[in-house]
């Protein structure tokens, strides 16, 4: 596998050639429409070595990751892609995979009602008989020994529904294997792992350092970069700042050139003045499924504050906003709120926007948008009422109205009757945010309304939230960035598991104190 | 006449899509009616265009009601049987129990309303797929229509006397009235077009489009009255059809309903947390539905003169058709009034200039079949773009 190729380079000004140099990409610009993802990109990376990419939520890192892994398709992007001097063009994504890239994504690929190793094999199974049967001896027989090389305990034989979220994770690095990549590009695998889980991850992950494979890894969790990670490149505003030695550089410094800005003004929240008791939740229990999701959630907020919700992937944060919004599970005890007069279990989102409401949810082209209307469309969908009379939509109050929302927010487009699809995702989030408001709401939830979208719109979004608190809205803003938490919220709430794994005010949050929360261990 | 008008009318759909569909599906009437003209000089007499007038409407008035069906993203199998069936039981109640007319339609009205908001509410609450729901009710309403006219011919009026039931299909507007009531629409036409193009310029954008087509939609109106008076009049149907296709084009694109309607079919889940009231709007969908299906039912027993067993036969996948060679999507969320009529009208065609020819009936089913297929292949392929 190893190349030689690169000795020839060894006495030139390019020695960093003769580190053999896997793939490499120059000068990568990506255009989607209304934002540019990458705008001048230069990466290489090295046989052997674990590269890390930093960079915050819209930054272009997993722009990158699609263009090097081939879902964004040669002829879609500038700039040039190589493995070793070769020029490479990847038509999709397959054809990077027998290249020797596989990707292991944040969500996860695996079909959970098939065992562990009928995934490890899907789409590449071993026949026999001529390609006509599968060869199933074969497939467990291998499975076992790919897992057992990395010292994995998991059966082959077990479904992956059975298994843990760090498990499947494993199983997803196993399968990429199985294809003989050279090269793994890993997009946050810590995300939903325990610390127990990514120690196992790691440990995994340098043994495959030292078996000569070349690493992406892509993290938030600085911690974790620094202890695998041999070369850090850090991206903001889709460039590539710079590219630094993991040995000779430190946090502080991957932060700084991460953010290329102070905290502060990255987290402008203003804290208002506190009011009255808008929004109260007692001992509440949800169950879904047939299981209980959410066990004696207690908390409140109220006018002119921002409480703030964190815990990990699958702790319930998004549960809870959907069930007081009456969109999720079923009330097995407790009561809530709202402006001081109950908010039945059977409240539906259509009372619950009635009673001053209003909930912007995490996934925005789920339940967020009709993609195929307009903006317009969009931005009305929730308060039609206001400017129906005799029963028909005045058009020109709703024109005025909906241009109002699209001036004060800066939505980017040409205009009203643009289809909304055809927007950037912080384009998006706004025509979600302005439907929310147009509601005329007392409480507003925002699940995760920064993510994906870039550092502009987020700062855009952050001003807005001062904005409604000013106004003695309460919002309740539920985030997995700690920053973005512990920078916006006046009050921390930290779920674990479906239950309140710690509460904490604005002084006292601090990241390990929080994550501690959240993994369900008291302080 | 008022089905190209409402086509051009709306502004509702995304603009990228408009020029292909705008202009191939009027050619591919156009090809029709020169097709059938070359083959029959009968085609186009005044007499068979005023019969293509009737079988239009009262197609297109059942896919008007399909469309507030798919829109949600539903489908509505059971239409057909139901009109038969409540044609039928109008038709039983006049002859057989000597009810006058409009009672007996009134009954007819209040049993499809009820059996229509049953559908709907088993639809929504139990989350049976409607296609299921309503193909059940083929079946069932079918066997019901046999039933209730124990499989024999049951005439709309005794004894051949003139009453309501009769005359929907064999009255006629006089032509002076005819005149009148194009002239009044197209006054109403032209002040509410006006009134639009005045709200476009103050908000800057340009209105010139809008002259054009009121001016082309009045212009259809007239011709349609003539070719109709050169007959007998604007039939009774026609009538009917305008009244359901203003109604239906009103509720689509001035209604909150109608929004929500467009916003269930294009994504469920975002209607949901936005606050449509996805339930009671798809309910209420069903039940317009049954309410069209009886229209429909009087209209097309009436037309055929009697009950029996074939009334309404297929006329549900007629109707599938119509929307979507219209330009809506089954997939819900897409589709405009003025392509349902449009599609109607090419369905009608068909099936008008086939029967003209004395095409066989087992070449006008594999006709008919090919074209829905046909509609629905070019559905898919120009929802993926």
């Amino acid at each position: 596998m190893a190349s030689r190729r690169g000795k020839l380079f060894t006495e030139n000004k390019l020695p960093f050639l003769a580190m053999n140099v896997l793939l490499s990409a120059e000068g990568l610009v990506k255009l989607f429409p209304g934002v540019k993802a990458l705008d001048g990109v230069s990466f290489d990376l090295r046989a052997g070595e674990l590269h890390a990419l930093c960079g915050e939520n819209g930054a272009g890192k997993s722009t990158l990751i699609k263009t090097l892994s081939g879902i964004h398709p040669a002829g879609s992007y500038e700039g040039v892609l190589r493995m070793g001097e070769r020029e490479v063009a990847f038509a999709n994504s397959k054809e990077a995979e027998l290249a020797g890239i596989g990707v292991i994504y944040q969500e996860l690929a695996l079909v959970p009602e098939m065992t562990v190793a009928e995934n490890i094999f899907l789409g590449n199974e071993p026949k026999r008989f001529g390609g006509l049967l599968i060869d199933w001896d074969r497939v467990y027989r291998e499975s076992k020994t790919l897992l057992d090389r990395f010292g994995l305990e998991i059966d082959p034989a077990a479904k992956v529904q059975d298994l843990g979220v760090g498990h499947r994770q494993l199983v997803e690095i196993a399968k990429a294997l199985s294809k003989e990549s050279r090269i793994l590009i890993l997009d946050e695998p810590t995300a939903a792992l325990t610390e127990q889980e990514v120690d196992v991850l790691l440990d995994m992950l340098r043994d495959l350092k030292k078996r000569g494979m070349a690493l992406v890894y892509i993290s938030h969790k600085l911690d974790e970069v620094f202890a695998v990670a041999d070369r850090i490149t850090v991206l903001r505003d889709g460039k590539s700042i710079t590219t630094l030695d993991a040995a000779e550089t430190d946090k502080n410094e991957v932060i700084r050139h991460m953010v290329g800005r102070s905290i502060e003004d990255l987290f402008p929240r203003r804290v208002g003045k506190v009011g009255e008791l808008k929004l109260e939740v007692k001992n509440l229990s949800v169950k879904h499924d047939g299981k209980t999701r959410l066990r004696e959630i207690s908390l409140e907020v109220r006018a002119g504050e921002v409480l703030g919700i964190g815990g990990l992937m699958g702790a319930g944060r998004s549960e809870l906003l959907m069930h007081l919004f009456g969109a999720y599970g079923s009330r097995i005890s407790g009561e809530v709120n709202l402006n001081g007069t109950p908010l039945t279990a059977k409240s539906r989102p259509t009372d619950c926007i009635r009673r001053g409401l209003a909930v912007v949810s995490e996934d925005r082209k789920r339940y967020g948008l009709v993609l195929d209307q307009s903006i317009g469309f969009n931005m009305a969908l929730s308060s039609l009422g206001e400017v129906t009379r005799h029963g028909l939509i005045q058009k020109q109050p709703e024109e005025e109205r909906n241009g109002n929302y699209f001036r004060s927010l800066r939505v980017k487009a040409p205009g009203l009757s643009t289809g909304v699809g055809t927007l950037s995702g912080g384009n998006q989030q706004k025509v979600v945010l302005a439907k929310a408001l147009m509601t005329g709401p007392q409480v507003v939830f925002l699940d995760e309304p920064t993510r994906g979208i870039d550092v502009g719109a987020k700062l855009e979004v952050y001003e807005l939230v001062n904005r409604l608190t000013d106004e003695g809205k309460a919002v309740v803003l539920v985030s997995s960035e700690l920053p973005e938490l512990m920078g916006m919220s006046d009050r921390i709430v930290m779920l674990a598991d479906g239950q309140i794994g710690g509460t904490f005010t604005k002084t006292e949050a601090t990241q390990e104190k929080l994550l501690a929360a959240a993994m369900g261990k008291t302080n | 006449m008022t089905s190209q008008a409402l086509a051009q009318t709306n502004i509702q759909t995304p603009k990228s899509k408009i020029p292909f569909r705008a202009l191939a599906m009027p050619l591919a009437l156009l090809a029709i009616f020169v097709w059938f003209a070359v083959q029959s000089s009968a085609f186009l007499s005044s007499r068979n265009l005023s019969m293509l007038a009737i079988e239009v409407s009262i197609t297109a008035v059942l896919a008007l009601g399909m469309f507030l069906i798919i829109l949600p993203g539903h489908i509505d199998l059971s239409a057909g049987s139901g009109v038969g069936l409540i044609g039928g039981l109008a038709a039983v109640l006049v002859f057989e129990h000597a009810w006058p007319a409009p009672l007996a339609i009134l009954v007819g009205v209040v049993a499809a309303a009820i059996i229509w908001l049953a559908m709907g509410s088993i639809i929504v609450r139990e989350r049976v797929p409607a296609f299921i729901i309503t193909l059940g009710g083929l079946l069932v309403f079918r066997g019901l229509h046999w039933l209730v006219i124990h499989n024999a011919t049951v005439p709309v009026s005794r004894g051949g006397e003139v009453n309501l039931y009769s005359m929907l299909t064999t009255y006629y507007l006089p032509p002076i009235e005819g005149y009148l009531l194009a002239a009044g629409v197209v006054i109403a036409l032209t002040t509410v077009r006006w009134a639009e193009y005045r709200r476009r310029q103050a908000a800057g954008n340009d209105g010139e489009q809008i002259f054009l087509t009121t001016f082309v939609a009045a212009q259809l109106l007239f011709l349609f009255v003539l070719i109709c008076n050169a007959y007998r009049g604007v039939p009774l149907p026609a009538l009917v059809l305008g009244v359901v296709a203003f109604l239906v084009y009103t509720l689509t694109t001035q209604t909150p309903f109608g929004r929500y309607l467009y916003a269930i079919g294009g994504n469920e889940e975002a209607a949901i947390v936005s606050g449509v009231p996805v339930a009671k709007v798809t309910t209420c969908a069903f039940l317009l539905m049954g309410l069209i299906v009886a229209i429909t039912g009087f209209l097309q027993t009436a037309y055929s003169g009697a009950s029996t067993t074939t009334v309404g036969s297929l006329m549900e996948l007629d109707a599938v058709a119509a929307c979507v060679i219209g330009g809506t999507s089954l997939k819900g969320g897409r589709g405009t009034v003025g392509g349902v009529l449009l599609g109607a009208l090419i369905m009608a065609a068909l099936l008008n200039g086939m029967t003209l020819l004395a095409v066989s009936p087992e070449s006008k089913y594999i006709a008919r079949g090919l074209v829905l297929a046909l509609a629905v292949w070019a559905d898919v392929r120009l929802s993926k773009r």
